[in-house]
């Protein structure tokens, strides 16, 4: 009996109001004015979870390879629209590039920990693939619109040294190269902090998630040792993939600076 | 001919609100002063010719070889723009002297020289104990200089130089324009400049004009 979920029945679920009245007193009585986001996002979260609650359990019983190959290419398409748009430095929203960025890396890093790591039966098994492809993706786009963000804005500040490595016969590879540099590491320094940390001020959502469902602590703890390098990994893939195709972005066809990095930021 | 542009057509000021039309050429040893008022277009007439920015029509040749058939960082390697502030690099002045041979345009001819590149600072007045300095602790003229002995050590054939001694007193601008003229004497090598101040040119000894006075409105 120790080794099983305690189920929130309906009625349970509905003290959560509770929590929910504390929230919204403190935001009218301090007039916050959050009051209306704070219902709306209460609704949302209400009725999100419960389709996704209904639609993962239709797709767990499925279990169909094209299925789930076609969810995770959504999630990609939504993961990179999210990224592109939480970019203000970049002028135009390189939507291609961050979903080709995102498609790659997690595919290649979710591949091999299905494949290598947790194998289930069948290999493609919904019930690890999804959520697993999707804490790859939430960080990875993190990590790209960070890296993507910083390559522009040292772009802009360090125009004037990159024209100068141009005039002495950079190619733009050449000029960029530092600038390059400073992007990966600004989309990969978060995710290295965290191993650093994990355990010690919180308990990540997956082994927290986990441990409540009645699992075993030390199998938790594995789990996430391979979900917290697993994220490593595919944040440092795409970001440097990311960076690599949209540093050209940068440069017209003679190798020079676009007239954009030169000006100032609209 | 070393170097020509045939009617490059570019625009320059606020919105590209202005665009001109303009030819010129320069033989082995010869200065092309390139002069007009403020806001005429010449440094950005330096900038299109060392392909750093794009112009609507027109060709580039460097010793009759179109620019259309070479990369423009090869371009630039050859036709070397230097900006009328120009910037420096983190390091120390040694340091930025070594970098353009870490791009491998330059690093494919020549090695990095550092007597010859003591020797070119000791000509224009660049104090030898400067060798140690972060070069981002220069003044204004020092960093001027600092980019004339940068772009002579990568052997360029043209120089373009937006108003090279804005920046200097008398003694070092002085300095600056005999270094130009020993440089010149070299085989095959030329500079358009950019000057408001016409007296320097008495330094020069072959010098060629192209005036940019007349303003063309609209696009």
């Amino acid at each position: 009996m120790e080794n099983s979920t305690i189920p929130i029945s309906n009625s349970q679920l509905a003290f959560t109001v509770l929590l929910v009245l504390i929230t919204g007193s403190i935001s009218s009585v301090l007039r916050l004015g959050l009051l209306k986001p704070l219902i709306w996002g209460t609704v949302r979260t209400f009725v999100q979870l419960t389709l996704v609650g209904y639609a993962l359990t239709y797709i767990f019983k499925i279990n169909n390879i094209w299925l789930i190959i076609l969810i995770v290419t959504v999630m990609c398409y939504i993961a990179s629209k999210t990224a592109a748009g939480r970019t203000p430095n970049v002028p135009d929203h390189p939507l291609v590039l961050s979903f080709l960025s995102l498609m790659a890396s997690t595919y290649l890093v979710g591949s091999v920990v299905t494949l290598l790591i947790i194998s289930p039966d069948p290999w493609y098994s919904a019930r690890i693939v999804i959520p697993i492809f999707g804490m790859i993706l939430g960080n990875s786009m993190n990590g790209i619109a960070l890296s993507l963000d910083r390559l522009y804005s040292e772009a802009r500040t360090r125009s004037a040294e990159i024209e100068t490595l141009l005039t002495l016969g950079a190619t733009p590879w050449e000029a960029i190269r530092d600038s390059v540099k400073e992007a990966v590491r600004a989309g990969m320094t978060p995710t290295i902090n965290s191993l650093m940390v994990v355990g010690l001020v919180s308990l990540p959502g997956m082994m927290t998630g986990q441990i409540l469902g009645g699992a075993d602590p030390r199998e938790a703890v594995r789990y996430q040792i391979v979900v917290m390098l697993m994220i490593t990994a595919a944040v440092a893939i795409c970001c440097l993939i990311m960076v690599g195709l949209s540093h050209k972005k940068l440069f017209n066809r003679d190798g020079a600076l676009q007239p954009f990095v030169l000006q100032s930021r609209k | 001919m070393l170097f020509s542009f045939n009617n490059i057509t570019y625009t320059f000021g606020p919105g590209h609100s202005n665009q001109i039309k303009v030819s010129g050429s320069l033989a082995g040893g010869e200065v092309l002063v390139v002069r007009g008022p403020s806001g005429a277009g010449k440094s950005t007439l330096l900038r299109v010719l060392s392909r750093l920015q794009p112009c609507l029509s027109g060709e580039g040749f460097l010793n009759g070889e179109s620019w259309l058939q070479m990369p423009g960082s090869i371009w630039r390697a050859s036709v070397h723009y230097i900006a009328q502030k120009p910037a420096v690099f983190d390091g120390t002045v040694a340091d930025n002297l070594v970098k353009p041979f870490e791009i491998r345009a330059v690093n494919g001819k020549k090695a990095f020289d550092p007597g010859l590149a003591k020797a070119l600072m000791e000509k224009l007045l660049l104090a030898s104990g400067l060798w140690n300095q972060d070069a981002r602790t220069l003044s204004g003229g020092e960093v001027a200089r600092l980019a004339f002995v940068r772009a002579l050590l990568i052997e360029p054939q043209v120089l373009l130089l937006d108003e090279p001694v804005a920046a200097l007193d008398d003694k070092s601008r002085k300095a600056f324009y005999s270094a130009l003229s020993d440089w010149l004497t070299g085989l095959n090598r030329g500079a358009v400049l950019v000057s408001h101040n016409n007296d320097d040119l008495e330094f020069l000894h072959r010098v060629s004009y192209l005036d940019l006075a007349n303003r063309q409105e609209g696009a």
